[in-house]
């Protein structure tokens, strides 16, 4: 019995050098999702006091929701990557979209007086990479003219 | 009517008026149309004759003088006609409807309203213009707008007053003129057809690009003769800015051409009255005048974005406006409710050759587009108009041989160049024998060095024996390249296999594709806000949060343009052209901070980079 094989996509170089940077990112995010607990000693002490004062945060509250968010954009960002690998179309498209708004708020931090020149750097790479014409045929966003779109 | 058989004939030796009535086009206009084609002497007899005077040497500002030559009801067509010296610049027009006051054009647009009601003769656009472009075209659209502030531009109730005035005129002499002109030039005759409108509505009635007094279009039909009978081989209809060989169809294009019992059918444009060849919507585009720095600047970005960046091109300066030529309206011609009153006119008819002035209202627009047009025989400057000294060249045709002409011609190359070939046949192997022996007795008379002066001499004559010879070879070798191809298209001729009738046009004005929305009535409801939108959006970023002003505008630019991706189905593609450029902007400013390291980085890249070359050269 023969099983028909799909042929294998070849992984472009730009491919590679994305995941790699999201993998960066996800390092970055992680280290960020901690940041806060470590400073907020909660991996000594467990939580300990309240969340909420009144309708506000407390700092312990203020941390802990910090290191949420932070911990899900590393979590989407491993979902991304896995996409990314996999070569999945829904995955350039949300890298697409998740660069547009760091791009944005990267920008928006530098013209007013706060520049983290490593995302603005890794987010121009990443967005410039996408927009090669062979990674874009990869992930199907565009097609040469008579192409199927799968 | 795909057939050569099939066609309508005349015989050739017909008078100018029986071909013309043969082969007059039907017109078919969109639902809404107010004006049609008319009479031209009424038209003069209900307007006034002025002329504009430029400001006199040394004074500036006035913007000229205007002068009422001939006023209202004492003008006719001999009094047209009469030479009226003027000063260089000046400009003659005639004026269909006087200067209205506020309460007349109150009265016109009241009135207008009624015999709409009345006639039950309304336009609906459907997919509106703007919502066919983008967010950027609807800001270049309101500049575009603005700009009619700065230019001349012809006032909103001139139309109505227009449109009452020609309702009046019709149904006092009702009538639909063309004014039919019969030229033979070339093997070809051809049959104009001049059309005159009372006036152009396109802006006001159908949201076009301009409105102005008087309207002259023009339909060519080109016939060849075979035998004692003419018979139709090109049809040219002016429509808007295409020019020379996209303007005509050839009779036998089925897919391009429809008929009425041998007539050929003409859609025209809603108010504009451009002449179009299939039923449907038409984008039609105005570029903004914009400085030539601004322009080049643009292209170079557009090089960069297209050739470095591998985006799709793009030119925002450019504003959609939709030309609607329907054809479900009213119609004139073979077989129609309405018939056609023809008019003769040549050089010698006294009003086409002897007034070089304005049709219609001189609206001091620099851009020409609000200032009435010239008549059939010249333009607005009074020089004369190509379509009327040549015809053939006008819709790329001088160089196009009536068919059985073409044959003989063909013929006639292909003798010619056979008898070169022979020539040529003959004439090679005799001087490459003289380059050998030549080259033969230079080779004797090496190593002689009392010979150098004659062995010198000797191979001047080589080299130029040797370049005939080289000229000789390659023009066979063309030659028999273009014999081929046109004995092929000899054989074709003769056993009577036509082109492609579409092979001549590079650009083929096509009705466009209306439902291509998504969401068709919230895009259009958008379109119709988004602009006003996102100034009330300024505005309200403007009075409550001023420091943050770029931030929020830069933010709801993007949201708006995000918007408008999706109801146009283009989400993926605006968010890589907003991300491409957010990275640009990140990357100049990247480059301003650190452009130093940038250098030695890029230095060391180039040194490893050699380095292992040259390293692996050695293994």
């Amino acid at each position: 019995m023969f099983r028909s094989k799909r042929p294998r996509k070849k992984r472009p170089i730009a491919v590679t050098l994305i995941a790699w940077v999201i993998f960066l990112l996800f390092l970055v995010r992680l280290y960020q999702a901690i940041e806060p607990l470590l400073d907020a000693g909660i991996f000594e002490t467990g939580l300990t006091g309240p969340l909420f004062d009144g309708w506000w945060l407390t700092p312990l509250g203020s941390a802990l929701l910090t290191s949420t968010v932070y911990s899900l954009l590393s979590l989407s960002g491993i979902i991304v990557l896995v996409g990314f690998l996999r070569m999945k179309r829904w995955s350039w498209i949300v890298l697409m979209v998740w660069t547009a708004i760091s791009l944005t708020v990267s920008l928006l931090g530098y013209f007013y007086g706060r520049p983290n020149y490593i995302v603005m750097a890794s987010d121009t790479f990443i967005a410039l990479a996408l927009n090669q014409a062979d990674v874009q045929r990869i992930f199907r966003i565009r097609t040469d003219p008579g192409e199927r779109l799968d | 009517m795909n057939d050569l058989t099939d066609r309508p004939r005349m015989p050739a030796d017909a008078s100018d008026f029986g071909l013309l009535r043969r082969f007059e086009p039907v017109l078919k206009f969109t639902r809404g149309e107010k004006f049609h084609p008319t009479d031209v002497e009424t038209y003069v007899r209900e307007s006034s004759l002025w002329v504009h005077a430029p400001d006199p040497a040394g004074e500036r500002g006035t913007g000229g003088r205007d002068t009422l030559l001939v006023p209202q009801g004492e003008l006719d067509l001999e009094k047209l006609i009469e030479p009226r010296p003027a000063p260089f610049g000046a400009v003659h027009y005639l004026r269909f409807i006087e200067p209205l006051s506020l309460s007349e054009a109150a009265l016109a647009l009241a009135e207008q309203a009624r015999l709409n009601a009345e006639s039950k003769n309304t336009f609906h656009a459907g997919l509106g213009r703007l919502a066919r472009g983008g967010l950027f075209p609807r800001v270049v659209d309101a500049l575009f707008s603005a700009s009619f502030l700065l230019r001349g531009r012809v006032p909103a109730a001139l139309a109505a007053a227009a449109e009452i005035a020609y309702h009046r005129l019709q149904e006092e002499n009702p009538r639909y003129n063309y004014y039919g002109r019969v030229v033979r030039h070339n093997g070809w005759t051809v049959l104009q057809y001049w059309y005159f409108y009372c006036y152009n509505s396109w802006r006001s009635g159908f949201n076009g690009v301009n409105d102005h007094e008087a309207d002259w279009e023009l339909v060519s039909i080109y016939l060849y003769q075979e035998g004692d009978q003419l018979i139709p081989e090109w049809l040219a209809y002016a429509s808007h800015d295409f020019r020379g060989d996209d303007l005509r169809r050839r009779w036998d294009d089925a897919d391009q051409l429809d008929f009425v019992d041998g007539h050929p059918v003409v859609y025209a444009g809603a108010g504009s009255h451009a002449s179009y060849f299939c039923s449907g919507e038409y984008m039609a585009e105005a570029n903004l005048d914009l400085p030539g720095w601004v322009r080049r600047g643009f292209a170079a970005f557009n090089q960069f974005w297209t050739e470095t960046l591998g985006q799709k091109s793009f030119d925002p300066f450019r504003i959609p406006f939709v030309d609607y030529a329907r054809g479900d309206g009213f119609s004139i011609g073979a077989g129609q409710a309405d018939a056609w009153s023809p008019v003769l006119i040549d050089d010698s008819t006294p009003w086409v050759s002897q007034y070089r002035g304005l049709w219609g209202l001189f609206a001091r627009d620099p851009i020409s587009g609000e200032n009435a047009p010239a008549g059939p025989m010249y333009n607005r400057d009074g020089s004369p108009r190509g379509s009327w000294y040549d015809p053939l060249g006008f819709a790329g045709l001088d160089k196009v041989p009536p068919p059985p002409e073409a044959l003989t011609l063909l013929e006639g190359n292909c003798e010619k160049l056979t008898a070169r070939q022979s020539e040529l046949d003959w004439l090679v192997p005799q001087k490459a024998g003289e380059l050998q022996a030549i080259g033969i007795k230079l080779k004797g008379m090496e190593g002689n060095p009392h010979l150098a002066k004659q062995y010198a001499a000797l191979e001047k004559l080589k080299d130029t024996l040797g370049a005939e010879v080289r000229a000789m070879r390659r023009e066979f070798s063309e030659n028999s390249a273009l014999l081929d191809g046109l004995t092929k298209r000899l054989e074709r001729l003769r056993q009577g296999i036509q082109d492609d009738p579409q092979a001549h046009i590079r650009h083929l004005a096509a009705p466009v594709v209306a439902a291509q929305m998504r969401f068709e009535r919230a895009a259009q409801t958008w379109a119709a806000i988004s602009l006003s939108l996102l100034l009330f959006t300024i505005v309200v970023l403007m009075l409550f949060t001023p420091t943050y002003l770029g931030t929020g505008l830069a933010i709801a630019t993007i949201l708006f343009l995000v918007v408008e991706s999706i109801l146009r189905g283009a989400f993926v593609e605006t968010v890589a052209v907003i991300t491409t450029l957010l990275a640009i902007l990140s990357a100049v400013i990247l480059f301003f901070h650190f452009w130093y390291w940038i250098l030695i980085a890029l230095l060391l890249a180039t040194a490893i980079f050699l380095m292992a070359q040259r390293l692996r050269e050695l293994e």
